[in-house]
């Protein structure tokens, strides 16, 4: 990969832990991720990576730990102060402002870094270009398949011009072509410099894009490495993978 | 200017027609409507800003209305004073009012926060009923009628003048809410309030901006009614009815559009006047049944054109000029 070299810490999590009631969703966990970095996040249904995303962009305080993004302390700061920061997420379950079109959706992310709607609109065209959202901008938000909601959140949140971006399982419920599409515009935007995090599911995927791959499971960061060491490690293939996959990786 | 012009056509039909008929018509019955519907109209334009624009649906907007009518009847019948100071104390009272609500939307959603409005308003309600020795209690204040400008005493004629220009005010406020950096976030913030504030959007602090000016713009018509009317009663200043009516103009026009307030008070102040005048001469059992014919449009307009009386014109007038392209 041609992406620049990882620089400073741009994000560090400290023993973070969330619970829900009885329910200790994260614990414990730490994490550093440096600018340029591209770390994936990866474990079963229910291992709290979402709710690790909620902790990081601040829809969720932690009941112990502390977050830090570029030196600034952000454990208590609400979720909108924080993406002004520069730290922005998308949703799993896409959240599109529905009844607006494409071009609304995402000219009202580029908003928060523009006076003017005028200088807004043209920021969102060339975001929407970047998507491949070109052809679709002036469609209602709603009327979309998946695949180009799923581009569209990542579209949005592209447009409040991030230093970090979370990606919430964006290649989930894609066909093999619109799943390649996601890939190579992750891709293209790590190489420009952008900063990310990624929850998926799809391996192949996650093996092919991180740096770093870490593993939850209940809730606790069982492993971290290179891709090749994850796949390999004990843990995460009793966890998560399986054997099947590491037969089928060999 | 020429596309502005095309783009509002529907605007100026209605704001020029409404200017040129006093000149035309001097039938006071006849003005006497024109006024309501502007002030309804624009009553509705207010419960807009929370309700059609915001996202935030409230039943209780009676109770900022009933706050401006009494701020200018009181201080008109108790202190003779101007209305117009009535109504500044009106609208400082409706905007914090209004504020305490809008803080309330971020702890009730939906219909929570709809019946929470509603009691606001009942609770209102039972504090100018009751308390005697200042608002005259149930038996309401008439409001002094003095002529001149200032004291608000004006003929159907100026009154019509002075409708038409709140109409045309919150009209252009409402498309200021189409087009401005606020009015975009704000309509985030209705759409997705999480995704809204992932884009860095307050999205609380936005929804209180919203509640909290409605409320000071329908105050504002409250005193204008109260001094058109001349008669301030609690129990229909502070009235569901009356809440129900400002929400029903604006979704039967058209919720989040400009001009669908005013489409709705035009289609539904004019028939409610056309039937209490028709019907009341046929049998005292029948004085409410304008409410049905209410019910009967409101269950059409949401079966058929859900987007409302606006959106089925834009609808028209794209087919019209698909047609003739």
């Amino acid at each position: 990969m041609s992406a620049p070299a990882p620089g400073p810490a741009l994000l560090t999590l400290e023993h973070v832990t969330k619970r829900f009631g009885g329910l200790t969703a994260v614990r414990g966990v730490s994490l550093e991720v440096r600018t340029g970095d591209l770390v994936g996040i990866i474990g079963p249904n229910g291992a709290g990576k979402t709710t690790l995303f909620n902790v990081i962009a601040g829809y969720y305080r932690p009941d112990e730990g502390r977050v830090t993004f570029d030196g600034r302390d952000v454990t208590a700061l609400p979720a909108h102060a924080i993406s002004r920061l520069g730290l922005t997420r998308t949703f799993q379950l896409v959240k599109p402002f529905g009844n607006l079109s494409v071009r609304d959706n995402v000219m009202i992310g580029a908003l928060t870094r523009r006076a003017s709607v005028r200088e807004a609109r043209a920021d969102a065209e060339r975001v929407i270009e970047i998507c491949g959202l070109g052809p679709h901008a002036g469609a209602r938000a709603r009327a979309l398949p998946l695949a180009l909601r799923k581009r569209l959140e990542v579209a949005r949140a592209l447009a409040t011009r991030p230093r970090l971006l979370l990606l919430d399982e964006v290649m989930a419920g894609l066909t093999p072509t619109e799943l390649a599409a996601m890939i190579d515009l992750v891709r293209r935007l790590h190489a420009e410099g952008l900063t990310l995090i990624v929850i998926e599911h799809i391996m192949a995927a996650i093996m092919r894009l991180s740096q770093r791959v870490v593993m939850l499971h209940h809730g606790e960061k069982i492993a971290e490495g290179t891709p090749r060491e994850i796949a390999s490690d004990r843990r995460v293939i009793d966890a998560y993978l399986g054997e099947e996959f590491v037969l089928a990786e060999a | 200017m020429a596309s502005a012009l095309a783009r509002h056509w529907g605007a100026l039909l209605i704001f020029g027609a409404a200017a040129l008929i006093p000149v035309l018509v001097r039938d006071a019955y006849f003005l006497d409507s024109l006024v309501l519907i502007l002030l309804w109209g624009a009553l509705s334009a207010a419960w807009n800003v929370a309700g059609g624009y915001a996202g935030q649906v409230s039943i209780g907007h009676a109770a900022f209305f009933g706050i401006g009518a009494y701020s200018a009847a009181l201080l008109g019948a108790r202190f003779q004073q101007s209305p117009w100071l009535g109504m500044l104390i009106g609208v400082a009272l409706s905007l914090v009012a209004g504020a305490a609500i809008g803080y309330l939307s971020n702890r009730l959603k939906g219909p929570y926060f709809a019946l929470s409005t509603i009691a606001f308003s009942q609770v209102l309600l039972i504090v100018a009923s009751r308390w005697r020795g200042f608002t005259s209690g149930s038996e309401g204040i008439p409001v002094p009628f003095r002529p001149g400008f200032a004291t608000l005493g004006l003929g159907h004629v100026a009154w019509v003048y002075l409708a038409l220009a709140v109409a045309v005010l919150y009209w252009a406020i409402q498309l200021w809410l189409e087009h401005s950096r606020f009015g975009y976030r704000l309509a985030g913030v209705r759409e997705d309030e999480d995704a809204a504030q992932a884009l860095g959007i307050p999205a609380r602090r936005l929804k209180v901006i919203a509640v909290t000016a409605s409320a000071a713009l329908t105050s504002v018509c409250g005193t204008l009614w109260a001094q058109y009317v001349g008669f301030v009663d609690p129990f229909y200043v502070f009235s569901v009815d009356l809440s129900v009516r400002f929400a029903l103009n604006a979704i039967i026009g058209g919720m989040g559009t400009a001009l669908g307030p005013f489409l709705g008070s035009i289609l539904i102040t004019s028939l409610e006047t056309y039937l209490r005048a028709s019907l009341s001469g046929v049998k005292s059992g029948f004085t409410g049944i304008y409410l049905i014919v209410y019910g009967v449009v409101l269950i059409l307009v949401v079966r058929f054109v859900p987007e409302g009386l606006a959106g089925l014109a834009s609808r028209l007038r794209a087919r019209w000029v698909r047609a003739n392209a």
